[in-house]
């Protein structure tokens, strides 16, 4: 019986592990694991036994992928890590996304730059996905200002959605053999053409089982000043679909701010969704008063959850994977900062404690059950 | 082409795991880049950790032959000569 709440942390320095018992009173932290080098994805694996992975980000050695089975003691390397064909001419820079696959050893992984790998060993061996890796798009994309990173990947029966900065999102029909760019109604306010086909700044893709064919997206907003060619482009930033990402229609009307970086689902309703505003010059809280904002119906309205939360002076960044939350009957929220705490959003993000406030800075947190 | 010159290759210690543990390694190559493309065959995991997936040796690594950087001389076109020790050290930084 599920009875541990699992954390892994990965930062700047490394990939830390917390656990507690369901209550969440206290975590135990263990850590960090890995050479001292950046941890931007993290996989809490639960099928099964369950399997803690973590990239490493080694700038000296190249990339590695850490494996943990015994819920997050020890990490060791797996064989091999993702690597494109000697003949492709890429080299990989980094591991942005880890998800576990249909098989019981499978796993993807996104990369920078944008690419995707399969493992069918628990990432043992890996083979590159020539579908979206070789797409006719792919040497067309842009990186961002975190680099041209392939950071969502989501499995939803025979379709597979990606997220792709700057590339916009990607769906597969097909199991992931052919991608096509699907980003009617996704905005870009750094190009003329405020939608084009592909070339979007995505941040960030969610869904949930419960609601097929809905996704929500955090991609990239901040545009309601623009003045230059195609003219202001506002609430672009956060935005829904009902048809499986073939459209996306906007639902940012109500933030302080479109601009953001993660987007999660909450486990049991499939119409509650958070997001966590940044102004968009600066990334970082508005007003310097950080906040997590919450719709229960699907995006028509939001409110802002910031009990317990520093009220001023408070100026982090929340990046694109540094939230999350867990599958409890009362599910509480998680989040890590650029400056290096973790909260916890209990009751649904109605109360927030800083479980941790001098880690290193925080890219990627993720919560499981186990 | 005259028979290849034996060098030493010094391992620093973070790559000590990925060739048995090995502090030097010893082995006959004309240039450095012949010297990598032999562990590209004999040590390969070594080699992922020195070289990326086009051949290029990683941003952060140094190769020095002997007391001089590779980039002082002619890259890894530079000729090895009998006794040469070859050394891969990660670069000065970080933060």
């Amino acid at each position: 019986m599920a009875d541990r709440v699992i954390l892994t942390i990965g930062t700047k320095k490394g990939v830390f592990v917390a656990d507690a018992a369901k209550p969440r009173r206290t975590f135990a932290l263990r850590g960090p694991f890995g050479p001292g080098v950046p941890v931007y994805s993290t996989l809490i694996d639960t099928r099964g036994t369950p399997r803690l992975y973590a990239s490493s980000c080694n700038p000296f050695f190249g990339m590695k992928v850490l494996r943990s089975t015994n819920m997050g003691k020890s990490f060791t390397e797996t064989k091999s890590a993702p690597a494109f064909p000697k003949e492709d001419g890429r080299a990989l820079v980094n591991i942005w996304s880890l998800e576990a696959g249909g098989g019981k050893k499978e796993l993807w992984c996104g990369v920078e730059p944008a690419s995707l790998f399969r493992s069918h060993d628990g990432g043992d061996s890996w083979e590159m996905v020539p579908g979206i890796s070789n797409h006719e798009h792919a040497r067309k994309w842009q990186p961002g200002n975190g680099g041209l990173c392939m950071h969502t990947i989501i499995r939803d029966g025979n379709r597979m959605h990606l997220g792709i900065s700057t590339g916009g999102h990607y769906l597969s029909e097909d199991s992931g053999e052919t991608f096509r760019a699907s980003n009617q109604g996704v905005g870009a306010g750094f190009a003329p053409d405020p939608y084009p086909e592909f070339g979007q700044c995505v941040h960030k893709i969610a869904r949930h089982d419960d609601a097929p064919g809905r996704l929500y997206m955090q991609n990239h907003g901040g545009w309601a000043d623009w003045t230059g060619p195609g003219g202001p482009r506002p609430d672009i930033g956060v935005l829904r679909s009902d048809d499986s990402g073939r459209s996306w229609r906007s639902i940012a009307k109500g933030l302080p701010s479109d601009f953001g970086f993660p987007i999660v689902v909450h486990p049991h309703d499939a119409d509650t969704v958070y997001v966590m505003p940044l102004e968009p010059q600066t990334r970082t809280c508005p007003g310097g008063a950080p906040a997590v904002w919450r719709s229960e119906n699907g995006g028509d309205s939001w409110s802002r959850l910031a009990r317990g939360l520093p009220k001023k002076q408070s100026y982090f960044t929340i990046q694109r994977d540094a939230m999350d939350i867990d599958r409890l009957k009362t599910p509480a929220l998680y989040f890590g900062t650029t400056t290096g705490q973790l909260w916890i959003g209990r009751e649904g993000g109605e109360q927030w404690d800083c479980l941790f406030d001098s880690l290193p800075p925080i890219h990627n947190v993720k919560v499981a059950v186990v | 082409m005259a028979v290849a010159p034996t060098i030493t290759i010094h391992v620093p210690g973070p790559l000590r795991a990925y060739c048995a543990g090995a502090t030097e390694l010893s082995i006959s190559a004309h240039t450095v880049r012949a010297a990598l493309e032999h562990l590209e065959r004999s040590q390969s995991a070594l080699y992922r950790n020195v070289c990326d997936e086009t051949g290029t040796v990683r941003r952060h690594l140094n190769v020095f032959v002997n007391s001089n950087n590779v980039r002082d001389l002619d890259g890894v076109d530079t000729i090895l000569t009998p006794g040469d020790v070859v050394t891969i050290l990660p670069a000065v930084s970080g933060g």
